[in-house]
């Protein structure tokens, strides 16, 4: 694709902190090439912005290579802009024209308060976690390699579920603010695994009442979760998770 | 784990919602096939004793309460999670997606819910009250009597805003459950690449297009009879 430069109106969300009013402000930014990414055009804006003495504007970003599920934007209306399959540092700027105006918003949730401006608390995962989602493991040696078989397909599926990367954009793209595909990937990835047996039950209850407790919405089966993905996480983890709490529930004795 | 514990959370919520909604989907099937009858021209003999029989029968008398307290779960419960739902976004996006993520359909469950919840009180109004406690007119058939409701429906749908009513009521039932069938089936777990074509038909055309027009005929054909 033929390299162009743009001019364009951002409109961002900037609040001083949690407990702040937000609001929008406005800035023109001009010459962005259309090989940066998203991040790197706001990093430009935030040069600019400490140059002339102003805040910049707080965003999360790490890896910048659409690993860490970090960069958590909500780009004109969609989680991680118009692409499908990737996080905001692998959205780049040919994504837009020149003359556009993109309003940039954080994730938009309960569970997820703004810390400031762009950057949102994702703790509330973190304790979802906590809750469930993990394999307690003996001290010792490692076992050999293949001492446990695992099915390819099993083996695919659960890798294809622990791809998710815990950035929220599920949360932010679901009416319901649900967080419905991010424990189903976290349920799932252990549920197919000969490994995650002894702890399967107690797992999924355990990861859901943590999910309800910190006020995320309940699933609707809209899809809006899986079309945001950027690990293109699939809706039948969902399904998962739900005959995972049904099994459990209807036979966990305590 | 105990039972109310099972079906306090979330996902125990949506368990009753899909399974009292997939309850409703089969009883409309056999709603309409009686109501058909409507459609007989035999001066209300098929309808008026299909009607005795519906509210006669001891075991359909008490399906008829259980239906109603079906109904009741269903609408409460969904209405307990939209609320929750809702309250879990207290700041809203500027700019929402629209079609590009999510099917308009299933983003207007609760608004297509609602309407249907007026739709059925006052349906219930004007037949079922009319029927169990109101005073229609007698006819007789082989020397029995009946309540004559096949008249009631004739002279109800001669009012051009209840036919409407009616038929946006349908409206209502067929983008509720164009959505609503194969959610249930995602809710009890059950997605399977060799199923789901076949559930998300039957949603879209048995639930969705062919019951709903199946009941928006009637009131449409009494009234330019």
């Amino acid at each position: 694709m033929e390299h162009y430069t743009m001019n364009l109106t951002l409109k961002v969300w900037r609040q001083k902190n949690t407990d702040a009013q937000g609001k929008f402000e406005t800035y023109p930014v001009s010459g962005i090439s259309s090989e940066m990414s998203f991040l790197e055009m706001f990093d430009v804006l935030n040069e600019r912005l400490i140059n002339e003495g102003k805040e910049p504007i707080a965003f999360d970003h790490d890896c910048r290579e659409g690993i860490c599920g970090a960069c958590s934007m909500h780009i004109n209306g969609r989680a991680h802009g118009p692409w499908a399959g990737t996080t905001t540092c692998q959205l780049h700027m040919r994504a837009f024209k020149d003359g556009d105006t993109v309003t940039v918003e954080p994730w938009r949730a309960g569970s997820f308060p703004v810390v400031k401006d762009l950057t949102v608390d994702r703790g509330a995962f973190d304790r979802i976690i906590e809750a469930g989602g993990y394999v307690s493991v003996n001290t010792g040696n490692a076992q050999d390699a293949n001492n446990i078989l695992v099915p390819k397909d099993k083996a695919d599926a659960a890798f294809a579920a622990a791809a998710c990367i815990g950035c929220g954009a599920c949360v932010a793209a679901c009416k319901n603010s649900s967080a419905m595909l991010f424990v189903s990937a976290k349920v799932s990835q252990l549920a197919l695994l000969p490994q995650g047996q002894p702890e399967k039950k107690t797992r999924a209850l355990n990861m859901i009442a943590q999910m309800d407790k910190e006020g995320f919405g309940s699933c609707t089966n809209t899809g809006a979760c899986e079309a945001e993905c950027p690990k293109e996480i699939s809706l039948t983890n969902i399904a998962r998770l739900n005959r995972e709490y049904i099994a459990a529930g209807l036979s966990y004795e305590k | 784990m105990k039972w109310s514990q099972f079906f306090n959370t979330s996902i125990g919520k949506k368990l009753l919602v899909g399974a009292t909604g997939l309850f409703l989907c089969s009883f409309v099937i056999v709603h309409l096939a009686g109501n058909l009858a409507l459609l007989k021209d035999d001066g209300g003999e098929a309808f008026n004793i299909y009607a005795a029989f519906m509210s006669h029968n001891a075991l359909i008398q008490f399906l008829a309460w259980g239906l109603k307290v079906v109904i009741l779960i269903h609408a409460i419960l969904a209405l307990q999670l939209t609320f929750r739902n809702r309250a879990a976004r207290p700041v809203k996006y500027a700019i929402n997606p629209g079609n590009q993520t999510s099917s308009w359909f299933s983003r207007q469950m609760a608004i297509m819910g609602s309407i249907l919840l007026i739709f059925l009180l006052i349906h219930l109004k004007d037949f079922w009250f009319q029927m169990h406690y109101g005073s229609l007119e007698s006819v007789s058939y082989k020397g029995e009597e009946y309540k004559n409701l096949y008249l009631a429906a004739q002279l109800a749908f001669k009012e051009l805003w209840l036919v409407i009513l009616y038929v946006i009521g349908m409206i209502g039932l067929s983008f509720h459950l164009v959505h609503g069938f194969k959610s249930a089936f995602q809710t009890f777990g059950l997605n399977h690449v060799k199923y789901n074509g076949l559930i998300n038909f039957v949603g879209v055309w048995l639930f969705g297009i062919l019951i709903p027009i199946g009941f928006a005929i009637i009131p449409v054909v009494i009234y330019f009879k």
